[in-house]
Parts: structure tokens; C-alpha cells; sequence
């Protein structure tokens, strides 16, 4: 199985086969699983008839998906003694919520299993959990919490914001030797996009620019980027935008070389703001083109609170295109960005 | 198990009572749920309701609940008053949880609720810590933890099991066997028989979860060894989840065994009732006319009420 010929030019495709971000996904199970007989996937009702959400509906190697008891945490470990055993596990979970059950063994025994032992060993497990918010489903089935996991040395996190890179990604996961949190974003799963119907990866720690811009860089992953280049296309703004793919190996590079020419920094992070994604970005920026910034950097997350139920209350929670594009035009404008706008509680 | 056939008659009318409130309002939400006027998930409990009502006929006010995510039954027989779980689905202020916590996450201090979760298991540790509150503070509440026979798959079930026994604390767990992990039937989630596992750690009481006389009986039994000093203990409760596990829709998982005739909990207690002359037929339909009034009192005061603002994400 040499995963590595796969590997492909990091730039989406256009003029070709349009599928879902949820077929993608599936696509690349099912072709990792084919290229691969050591790759076998397993989770809470990952053989039920809902098939996560689609995504691994009617798969075409059905004897290598296995349903599991509620029971995430020994289910991690499980899946870590597989990896450490000779397979590949996808351990899969409907909800990231429902993973932090398993903290002990990700944090403790999956993020640490390389280094514990200088890497002698490989740990090729990719962990998928659904992300994000339902309808009303409040704090603890809303979270996305990917700079969290990121904070954790040993661990992966990948993204994906697009079908192309669903399953370009989900493919170099599996390919990966060491562990990788692969978070999707639920409000993703409907959107259509270009896909090859080859098997390909695209390489972990490499951003996608999602739009070309001179006076404002705004870096933006998963639902976010494509919430930020909505606006951005909407309004004909004049912004560099940025999807880092991954949030962790973070292509530092390609987001200060972009700073350096617009001066200007936003970060749009849908994840709780205290020592986040949002602050790390900022945080590196700021070590590595101090002298470029125009202003200080900004910082569009969630409040620093748990979600609420309500639909009242969660359309102000979350952000949506409008709100982002007027945060946008303010800070290229060099105006003052109302506080609703970068999240109420920030 | 012998079923017990006599009931005091205020027990019984009030196990009525408590069956049809729970039973007419998850009815009715069922039918405003495809409206979108409650836009939170629900896990509805008809078929269920007599393990929630039996169960707390025996609970007080200072007796602490904790709840997973199929709240709406139990919340509502330790006496969650109605309006404020109707506000609380309807997004409103007023809700029990001021809108933040949708259906599964209910509170009620008055009553003894002090919160509900919807990640599977983790609740069944904050039942022992009230038992392990009241062993330390000399007082006499019992904590009761509350839960499905999936719940049982978690590592925190047995640790708590174990902990609570071995502190001989006073907690009732009850386990609401409704035979389904969402789609998934116990046989692929439980290696284990439920009662017997637990009879390793505790007393272990079993009651028909669709016969609410048993439960109201077994739970009784329980609850009495629990305050007089003597320990946990484990009541599991078979029962029938009517419903899908989520939503408004039947339940239609084929062979699940449901049959609403015979299973109906409230169809059974109103046999007896009529049997024993406990109760007529034109008191029986009293109830159920009075149930009616109270949810459609209970839907105007959450339609009416206010919705909350967006400052109230303010940081607290
Ligand atoms: C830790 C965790 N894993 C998965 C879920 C998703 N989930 C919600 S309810 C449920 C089934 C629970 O079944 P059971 O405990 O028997 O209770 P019931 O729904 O039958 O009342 C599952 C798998 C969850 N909420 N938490």
C-alpha cells in the first residue's frame, strides 16, 4: 500500500464530478478501505442503517465496520491497541461530544504513545468526530473545541472545510502513522463540491487560499472559511483568505507571508476563545511579523460560554456570513468592529 | 413477581394523575413537534411513563434526581411543574433552565432536579455524589441516579456501582430497560444481564416497568432499605419505548414487541382502578379532561412568554 503516490497538488479542482461533502467522505473510507485491507472502521453506531450521517452508509467492505457498546473511552483504547497491532482504525464518533469520554486514553495514551517510547513505534489511528452545532441542542452537543485538541502534543488535527478536501484529507489521515483528530463540521455535510473520483491525499500542514486579497488577512477553517468566503464573494471584499486545512501541523508560512502584504489580521475561529486557535494564530503572527501589523489583531470566536438551546439565543450566539462580512468591511476600513460582532462575550 | 392489584386510592389517583400528564404532554408535543415551534431535540417517554411516576410517588422534595437525556417523564413526576418545561422547550425565559437548556437539560431546586445530562452515563456518578452529600452531612436524602439499559455499557456505571456500594451510600439507581440503545437492541450492546451484574454490586429489585403498581411497589421496598441505613440499591425496570429515540414519530424498529393495548401503563392502573371501585369511568375521564386543561394552560403561558435576549450571553 504505498499511500505516498497519491499524493496531490493542493488545489481544488473545477469542471468536474460535483458530490457532497458527506459522499466525499464515504468515497474515502471506502477507497481507503479498499486500497488497504488493514484499515477498518469502528464506533458507537457506525453499522447502524443511519451510517453516521451517510458517511459510511452501504460501504463496500461492511465485515470491516464494527458497532461498539457505549463505551468511547476503552473504545479508544481499543482502537490504539489495533493501531499498535498492525491495523489502521477510523474510530468514529457522532458527536465530539460524546469522545470526551475518552480523554484519558486520547490524551494519556494515544497522543503520547510516540513520544513515550521515542517513536519506535507507529500509531496510524485516525479518530473522526462530528462537530458543531444541531438545532437547540445546547452545550453539550454543539462544541467544536479543535484548538483544545490541538494543544496536546501528539495529535493531528485536520479540518476539512470542503468536499474536495474531505476527502483528500480524510485519505492522507489514514495514510498518516501517527494519530489524527479528523473534525467535520455537521453544517458541512450537505454542500457540494468538485472531486475526483481517483483516490488522493493532500498533505497535512499545508493551507488552501481560499480567496486572493490585498488589505485584509482573515484565516478562517472548516465552516468558518466557508462562512468567511461567502462574505468575501458577496461583497466583493478585498480579502486574503485563508483555510489552514489543518489546525495542527499549522502552515505558519503561508499566513505570515500574507500578513507581511496586507498588514491587517483576523482570525474567525468557531471554537471557545480563551487560549484558542484564534489566540495561537494571533499569537505566532505577532512573534513572526510584528513590524507588519497595521492594528492589533482581531479575534472572531464564540462567547466564552457554554451554547444555549433556544433559537433566540443561539442565532446571536453563532456568527453568520452577513455578520463576518461586516466585522470585514470595519476592519479594512480601519473601524471601530462592534463587540456582537466577534462574539457577545469576548 | 406478584403483582400487587390494591392501591390506596390516593396513590393510585395520583400515579394516574402523573401518568397522564406525562403521557398527554409528550402526546402533545409530539403533534406541535413537526411546527418547529420547539427547536430543541426530544426524547419522549410514552409507553415508559409508569417507571418515572412509580418510582417518584416515593421521592421528596429533598431526594435529588439526576437525569440523562429522556428527562420529560421523570422531570415531570418529581414535580417539574409543567409550564416551566413547555417554556423551556418553546426557547422562552421563563423556561426551568431560561432557555439555555432546551429538553435535554432540566432543573427544578424546588423539586429536588438538580440538572440533567445528554452525554450518556456521566450522571450516574452525580446521583452517588448526592447520596455521598447526605451520608456526609448526616442528612436524610437519598440521591437517585437515573438511566437506560445502554447507559450500563459506560465505564461510569460500574464505577459508580462500586463506589456507592462500597460506602454503603444511600442511592437508588433506576434503570429504565426500554431494550434499545437508539436502534440498537441490548443484545448487541450488553454481554451482561442488567440485574444480575448489578446484583454483584448491591441489592437488586426487578419490577415491570409497564405495570406502575410493581414499580410503585418495588420502589417502595427500595427506598425503605435505602433510609434505614441499609445501603444502595439497584431497581431495573423493563419496559417499552413507544416512540423513536428521538423525535415525535412511532417507534419503528421491526420486532420491538410493542403493543399498545396491552403494554399501556395507564390502561393497566385504570383496569384496577375500576376493578377495585377505586375509581369510575366519569373520574377517569375527569383526569384525563383536567390533564388537557392543564397543557393547554401550560402552552399559552410558554407562547406568551418572553423570548430571552441576546444579552443574556453576556459572560456570567
Ligand atoms: C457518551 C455518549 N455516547 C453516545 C451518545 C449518543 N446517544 C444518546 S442517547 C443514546 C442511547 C442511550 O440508550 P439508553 O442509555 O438505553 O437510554 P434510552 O435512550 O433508551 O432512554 C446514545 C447512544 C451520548 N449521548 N453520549
Amino acid at each position: 500500500m504505498p499511500w505516498s503516490r497519491f499524493d496531490s497538488n493542493y488545489t481544488a479542482p473545477t469542471g468536474g464530478r460535483r458530490i457532497t461533502y458527506c459522499e466525499a467522505l464515504r468515497e474515502g473510507i471506502d477507497q481507503a478501505m479498499g486500497n488497504d485491507q488493514r484499515v477498518f472502521a469502528i464506533g458507537l453506531d457506525a453499522d447502524d442503517k443511519f451510517g453516521v450521517f451517510g458517511s459510511m452508509s452501504n460501504l463496500s467492505f461492511p465485515e470491516r465496520v464494527l458497532g461498539t457498546p457505549i463505551s468511547e473511552n476503552a473504545m479508544t483504547g481499543v482502537a490504539l491497541g489495533a493501531a499498535l497491532s498492525g491495523l489502521r482504525p477510523i474510530h468514529v464518533h457522532l458527536r465530539v461530544d460524546f469522545m470526551l469520554t475518552a480523554m484519558d486514553q486520547i490524551v494519556n495514551y494515544v497522543a503520547k504513545w510516540q513520544d513515550m517510547f521515542d517513536h519506535q513505534v507507529k500509531v496510524p489511528l485516525v479518530i473522526r468526530a462530528i462537530v458543531g452545532r444541531g438545532w437547540g441542542c445546547g452545550a453539550q452537543h454543539s462544541q467544536t473545541l479543535h484548538g483544545w485538541f490541538a494543544h496536546i502534543p501528539g495529535l493531528k488535527v485536520v479540518t476539512p472545510a470542503t468536499p474536495y478536501d474531505a476527502k483528500g484529507l480524510l485519505l492522507s489521515a489514514v495514510a498518516d502513522d501517527s494519530p489524527v483528530l479528523f473534525l467535520e463540521h455537521r453544517w458541512l455535510y450537505k454542500n457540494t463540491g468538485d472531486v475526483p473520483e481517483a483516490i488522493y491525499t493532500l498533505p497535512l500542514g499545508k493551507a488552501n487560499v481560499l480567496h486572493r486579497g490585498e488589505r485584509l488577512t482573515v484565516v478562517a477553517s472548516s465552516l468558518a472559511a466557508i462562512h468567511a468566503l461567502t462574505a468575501i464573494e458577496a461583497h466583493g471584499l478585498d480579502v486574503d483568505l485563508i483555510d489552514p486545512r489543518t489546525i495542527k501541523p499549522l502552515d505558519l508560512d503561508t499566513i505570515v507571508a500574507s500578513v507581511q502584504r496586507t498588514g491587517k489580521l483576523c482570525v474567525v475561529d468557531y471554537d471557545f476563545p480563551f487560549g484558542g486557535f484564534g489566540a495561537e494564530v494571533c499569537a505566532a503572527v505577532t512573534e513572526r511579523a510584528f513590524a507588519s501589523l497595521q492594528t492589533p489583531p482581531t479575534r472572531i470566536q464564540f462567547p466564552d460560554r457554554g451554547m444555549p438551546s433556544s433559537g433566540v439565543l443561539e442565532r446571536a450566539y453563532y456568527q453568520t456570513p452577513d455578520r463576518l462580512a461586516a466585522a470585514f468591511g470595519a476592519l479594512i476600513e480601519g473601524a471601530p468592529v462592534a463587540r456582537d460582532l466577534i462574539g457577545a462575550g469576548a | 413477581m406478584e403483582r400487587p392489584r390494591t392501591i390506596r386510592r390516593d396513590d393510585g389517583l395520583w400515579l394516574l394523575q402523573r401518568m397522564r400528564l406525562i403521557r398527554q404532554a409528550s402526546e402533545r408535543i409530539a403533534r406541535l413537534y413537526p411546527t418547529d415551534v420547539m427547536e430543541t431535540p426530544v426524547h419522549l417517554c410514552i409507553g415508559q411513563e409508569a417507571v418515572a411516576v412509580g418510582v417518584c410517588r416515593h421521592l421528596t422534595d429533598a431526594d435529588k434526581l439526576f437525569l440523562g437525556h429522556r428527562t420529560h417523564g421523570p422531570a415531570l413526576a418529581k414535580g417539574l411543574p409543567l409550564p416551566k418545561l413547555m417554556a423551556e422547550l418553546y426557547g422562552r425565559s421563563t423556561g426551568c433552565s431560561h432557555a439555555f437548556g432546551g429538553s435535554m437539560h432540566l432543573i427544578d431546586l424546588e423539586h429536588g432536579l438538580p440538572g440533567s445530562s445528554a452525554i450518556v452515563g456521566g450522571s450516574i456518578a452525580l446521583g452517588v455524589g448526592a447520596g455521598l452529600a447526605s451520608k456526609l452531612a448526616g442528612a436524610d436524602f437519598v440521591g437517585v441516579s437515573w438511566f437506560g439499559d445502554a447507559a450500563t455499557n459506560a465505564g461510569v456505571f460500574h464505577e459508580s456501582l462500586n463506589f456507592a456500594a462500597l460506602q454503603r451510600l444511600p442511592v437508588l439507581f433506576v434503570c429504565e430497560d426500554n431494550g434499545y440503545s437508539n436502534v440498537m437492541p441490548k443484545s448487541a450492546h450488553a454481554a451482561f444481564d442488567i440485574p444480575s451484574l448489578a446484583d454483584e454490586y448491591m441489592t437488586t429489585m426487578t419490577a415491570d416497568g409497564t405495570d406502575v403498581l410493581a414499580v410503585h411497589e418495588q420502589a417502595g421496598e427500595a427506598l425503605a432499605q435505602i433510609r434505614s441505613g441499609g445501603g444502595p440499591v439497584f431497581l431495573h425496570c423493563p419496559t417499552k419505548r413507544w416512540m423513536k429515540h428521538q423525535g415525535h414519530e412511532r417507534c419503528d424498529i421491526v420486532g420491538n414487541g410493542i403493543d399498545e393495548q396491552r403494554d399501556c401503563p395507564i390502561r393497566k392502573l385504570e383496569r384496577v382502578l375500576l376493578d377495585t371501585h377505586l375509581c369510575g369511568a366519569g373520574e377517569l375521564e375527569q383526569v384525563r379532561l383536567s390533564v388537557e386543561q392543564q397543557i393547554d394552560a401550560a402552552i399559552a403561558f410558554a407562547e406568551s412568554s418572553p423570548f430571552p435576549t441576546p444579552a443574556q450571553l453576556e459572560v456570567v
